[in-house]
Formats: structure tokens, C-alpha cells, sequence
């Protein structure tokens, strides 16, 4: 980088007084392309050899040297999964439906009890406000484990061990501070005078919040219901503590469990975790706008 | 304390009536309702469970969680955590994982959102493959990474032997000088793009006129950046570095899926371990012990998050 910039200011010089900075940026400018060259290198290598080895067949995989481009690209391994005949594709099937149901129903109660509270804790000036929001927050800081053994037994009581339930009701703890924090970032955003206009024109509160300030808002609920539902999705350890019936995994314990007992079969191992990243990324992918913004908004702006 | 709840809501006539506190609870009281459901949620699930591990934390406990047999052993948990080969171990382990990890996401993550800030023919796409590996789940990334560490497979070795840089596969992850090391990579694979995400839109309010009159005045892209930038973004980063590393120090799933904190505990890390002496073991009174000493170390960071947060806050207001 520094003999670019070497390189660039004496041409800098010999073309006219004024542009040496300019030829400065260029030094800079190369670098950063070149560090950007090498994080797409460490992010997507990655990526693409899980690509490459979930269509190459088990012998391919484990050849040395190592077949760069498989000889033979074969889709048995995602056939295998998406199979409802096959067992391994039932139970893939299963775990997937699974996630899906518990991130679905996570992800509508994060955003039903979120919305009012994020508004409450940016409209409101009640007493212990502030002392609330920041208990809220604070409950992002401690690990699941130590809720594990207290919520198994709390679970238990409640009767819902061996069920989504447990995982819903867990989820929402920490789906919840994440939701609350960003949601008010968007509240403190949209002008208290929409509200007033409204409260003048003969709205309740309540209808004022309903009507004026719920659409106005909805970039964050998007980006909040994209939050809470990225974190049900993967999360691993309350799933792997509180279910213990295998038609009731979800699928990040489903496929440790699974490849724990099948520990070769690398490219189905592949093509498995591919498969439970397809739906947050594309979810991701499609509401990149959304999901960037909220933390424009939410985290950087207080 | 007293000068940032004066701060809080009210404006400053406010302060001049004080109604009693009582009063105020009162005459807000509708309030309350909007965060009443997010506040039942949080107690079941977070005052209860924090009392419950204190509490356990004093006794000792069979197999099998039949907590009616527990008995009262006062802070022999403690004693016993504090006095084991293993706990100082996985402590060192737990810093160096923290701070590798936060540091070196926290710099890369920096240096892309710099480099992605001017705009340039696929930009947007080039950060959207950044971004994926935060959204994939930790334990996808667990064994994609473990793949490609394999020791008889994987695709690393393989290119440092073709290359000729080793002789044989190297064993990344099952030896106790690289298995660290290793797993820090993945992390960091996997948490970057968050600091990214931080800093690029920390880097959206970062006034450009400042920036113009710092060109104008001659001042170099790195004195621009260090005399501008840097100061601007000190609040974002400030609460990117604390997210970072509570992320961190609470991680679970990269060790745990892919060495299990071995071999020989020399990937164990406080949560693994935690996790391992109350679910592997069943020793639930030591693993609560151990739990809450995490939670008092976490409660100083936390002391920290809470006043950068209400730092940055304040600076907004008082603007």
C-alpha cells in the first residue's frame, strides 16, 4: 500500500500543483480495494467450498489432493433431504417446519408486545423510564446458560418441557430488549406533533398511536420482525436443553443430532447447513434495506 | 445517578414542581400499561431465573435436578471453582477469546465499512456478501468451518500441503496450541460484519461539510479520518466494542459445536464450561456458582454499556 502511494504522488506532482492529496486518496483508495478484495475472499471462500462440497458425492469429498470442482456435480444429498419418503427427509422436513412454526410465532409476539412498550419507553416520562428500559436492555447481556437450569424447572411447572411453547416463551427473552431498543430508536424518529395533530382533531391516544404512528413506523416492525426471527431461527442451546422428542427439534439441534450419529457424511452435512441458511438469507437479502436502517436509526442515533 | 434521572424525560421548568414520587406513578399510571406486558414477560423470565441461580449457587445437588435433596453448603461452590486448575484455565482462555475476538472484528469490520463508504460499481452487492455470514446461523458456520479444518479433508491443510508450506494436514482443531486460534477465526468470520453494519451507518452522520472544510484546509485522508471520522464515530464505536464483547464473552455455540471445549479443555471457555458442569455433569450447585460469578462480571460491563449508552444519549440531547 505504501509503494502505491509512493508510486501515485510523483505523477501527482509532474501533472499540476494543486491535485497531490487527490493522488494521496488513490493510495488509500487501492488499499481499501484490496482489503475488500481479501474480506470477500475470507467471507465467500467459505461459502462457496460448502456449495461445492454439498453437491460432490461422499467419495468425491474426501479425495486427496481435493477435487476443487466436482467431477461428478451430483444433487443427491439435497434429494436425500427434501425427500418426504426417505427417513432422513422426514425428519429434515420435520425440523424444518419446526423452526419455521417457532421463529414465525416468536417473531408475531416479539412485534405484538414490543410495539407498545418501545412506544411507551419513547413517549412516556414515568417514573423508573429510564431505570426500566436499561433493566431492558440489560437482559441482552447475560448468556442463555444461565437462564438454562432455572427455565428447564420453570418450564417444567408450566408444563410445557417438550414443547414450542418453552421455546417461544424463551425466545421472546431475549427477542424482546433487541425488539424494544430498536423499535423506540423509530419512535423517537416520527414527530410527537402527527400525534398531537391527531389528538386535536378528537383521537384518543391510543387510536393516535394506532393510526398515526403504527404506519409510520412500520420500516421498524419489518426490521424488528427480521431481528426476532433471524434469532429464533438459529438459536441452539434453549432448543437443544428443553426439547427432547425428535419430531419436535428444530432444525440447528436436528442436524447436530443428526450428523453427530452420521459423522461422514460431509457433503449431506452441507448441504443441510445450506439449506438452514437459505430462508435468513434470502429474508435477509430481500429486506436488506429494513434491516441496515434499524440500526441506523436504533443504535447509532442514541 | 440523581443527575441522569433528573435528565430523563422531563423538560427543565419540570424540575421546578416536583410532585412526590407516589404522585408521578400515579398520575401516569395508564402508562404503565403499554410496558406492563413487556415487563411480566422479563420477570418470569429473568428476575425469577437470576434468584434461582443465587439461591442454587449455595447448595449442593444430586444427579438428575431432584432438587428436593439438596443441601445447604454455603459458598463451598465458590470455594471449589476458585481453587481448580481447570477454572484459572478456562479464565485465560475466556480473555484471550474475548478480547482476540473483539478486537480484531471490531478493526476489520471498521476498515470495510471505511472501504465501502465511497461508492463504487457493485458496492451493494460486495457488502451484502459481507453481511451474510452474521445472518447464517452459528451453527451452520460451525460446520462449515469445521470442514475445512478437517484433519484428514479439509481444504486448508490440503492448500498449506500442496503449496508446501506443511508436509502433512495440520490439526487445527485438535491440537492444543492451534485449536484456540482457530475457533477465534470463525468468530470473527462470523461477528465482523456486525461492527461493519455499526460503523457504516455511524459513518452515514458523520457531517460532510466537516469533512469538506478539513480538505480545504489541507488536512491528509488519514488526518481527516483520525481528526474527524474517528472522534465523530468514538460513541457507535464505543457501544460496538462493549456489544462485541459481551457477544463474545457469552458465546456458546462455535466452541461447543465444534471441539466441545477440548482437547483438554483448551477451547473451553466460561460458557462451555458452565454448560458442560451443569449439563454434562450434573454438578448444578458449582455450575450456579460459576453462573453467578459470570453474572457479577457481566453487571461491571454492564455498568459500562449502560453509561455509554446514556453517554451517547446525553450528548444528543444536550446538543
Amino acid at each position: 500500500m505504501t509503494s502505491m502511494t509512493e508510486m501515485a504522488a510523483p505523477r501527482g506532482r509532474t501533472a499540476s500543483a494543486a491535485p497531490r492529496p487527490r493522488k494521496k486518496i488513490d493510495g488509500w483508495r487501492w488499499g481499501g480495494r484490496i482489503f475488500l478484495l481479501f474480506m470477500l475472499a475470507y467471507t465467500a471462500l467459505p461459502m462457496i467450498w460448502m456449495l461445492l462440497t454439498s453437491i460432490k458425492s461422499g467419495f468425491a469429498a474426501t479425495q486427496f489432493p481435493p477435487q476443487w470442482w466436482p467431477d461428478e456435480p451430483t444433487l443427491a444429498s439435497y434429494q436425500k433431504l427434501l425427500d418426504p419418503q426417505n427417513s432422513v427427509g422426514q425428519d429434515f422436513l420435520r425440523f424444518f417446519w419446526n423452526s419455521l412454526f417457532v421463529s414465525v410465532c416468536t417473531t408475531i409476539m416479539a412485534v405484538v408486545v414490543a410495539v407498545p412498550a418501545a412506544y411507551a419507553f419513547s413517549r412516556f416520562s414515568f417514573p423508573g423510564r429510564k431505570f426500566l428500559f436499561f433493566a431492558v436492555l440489560l437482559r441482552n447481556m447475560f448468556p442463555a446458560v444461565i437462564f438454562l437450569v432455572p427455565l428447564f424447572i420453570l418450564m417444567r411447572v408450566l408444563g410445557l418441557v417438550n414443547t414450542h411453547g418453552s421455546l417461544i416463551l424463551t425466545y421472546l427473552t431475549f427477542g424482546l430488549p433487541l425488539a424494544i431498543w430498536l423499535l423506540k430508536g423509530f419512535y423517537d424518529n416520527i414527530p410527537v406533533q402527527l400525534e398531537q395533530a391527531a389528538r386535536i382533531d378528537g383521537a384518543t391516544r391510543f387510536q393516535a398511536f394506532l393510526l398515526i404512528v403504527m404506519p409510520l413506523s412500520a420500516p421498524g416492525i419489518i426490521a424488528t420482525a427480521i431481528y426476532s426471527f433471524i434469532g429464533a431461527w438459529n438459536e441452539y442451546i434453549y432448543a437443544a436443553t428443553f426439547l427432547t422428542r425428535n419430531d419436535q427439534l428444530t432444525l440447528p439441534v436436528g442436524i447436530q443430532r443428526f450428523f453427530s450419529e452420521n459423522t461422514t457424511d460431509f457433503p449431506g452435512l452441507m448441504a443441510a447447513s445450506f439449506m438452514m441458511s437459505v430462508p435468513v438469507v434470502v429474508l435477509f437479502l430481500v429486506l436488506q434495506k429494513y434491516f441496515v436502517r434499524a440500526l441506523t436509526e436504533g443504535a447509532v442515533k442514541h | 445517578m440523581t443527575t441522569q434521572i433528573g435528565f430523563a424525560g422531563a423538560p427543565a421548568q419540570a424540575r421546578i414542581v416536583r410532585p412526590s414520587v407516589l404522585q408521578q406513578i400515579w398520575a401516569s399510571r395508564a402508562d404503565y400499561l403499554y410496558v406492563l406486558p413487556a415487563i411480566i414477560v422479563m420477570l418470569i423470565v429473568i428476575a425469577y431465573p437470576i434468584y434461582y441461580t443465587i439461591d442454587l449457587s449455595f447448595f449442593e445437588t444430586p444427579p438428575g435436578l431432584q432438587l428436593r435433596d439438596k443441601n445447604f453448603v454455603g459458598v463451598e461452590n465458590y470455594a471449589t471453582i476458585l481453587s481448580s486448575n481447570v477454572f484459572w484455565r478456562v479464565t485465560l482462555n475466556t480473555v484471550i477469546w474475548t478480547f482476540a475476538s473483539t478486537l480484531i472484528a471490531f478493526v476489520l469490520g471498521y476498515a470495510a465499512a471505511l472501504a465501502l463508504h465511497r461508492d463504487f460499481a457493485g458496492r451493494a452487492v460486495l457488502r451484502a456478501i459481507l453481511i451474510i455470514p452474521w445472518v447464517i446461523s452459528a451453527v451452520a458456520a460451525s460446520y462449515i468451518w469445521k470442514w475445512i479444518y478437517h484433519s484428514d479433508f479439509g481444504i486448508l491443510g490440503a492448500v498449506m500441503v500442496q503449496m508446501g508450506l506443511v508436509e502433512r494436514q495440520p490439526n487445527f482443531i485438535d491440537n492444543v496450541h492451534t485449536v484456540l486460534p482457530s475457533l477465534i477465526v470463525v468468530n470473527i468470520w462470523r461477528e465482523f460484519p456486525f461492527a461493519m453494519i455499526m460503523i457504516m451507518a455511524g459513518l452515514q452522520t458523520v457531517p460532510e461539510q466537516l469533512l469538506r472544510a478539513a480538505k480545504v484546509d489541507g488536512a491528509s485522508t488519514w488526518q481527516r479520518f483520525w481528526h474527524v471520522t474517528f472522534p465523530y464515530l468514538s460513541g457507535v464505536s464505543t457501544v460496538t466494542i462493549l456489544l462485541l464483547a459481551v457477544a463474545n464473552f457469552n458465546s456458546f455455540i462455535i466452541p461447543w459445536i465444534m471441539t466441545g471445549g477440548g482437547p483438554s479443555n483448551a477451547s473451553h471457555i466460561w460458557i462451555t464450561h458452565i454448560y458442560e458442569l451443569a449439563f454434562g455433569r450434573q454438578r448444578w450447585g458449582v455450575a450456579s456458582a460459576y453462573s453467578v460469578l459470570l453474572f457479577m462480571i457481566l453487571m461491571a460491563l454492564g455498568y459500562f454499556y449502560v453509561r455509554a449508552l446514556s453517554g451517547n444519549e446525553k450528548r444528543e440531547h444536550g446538543a
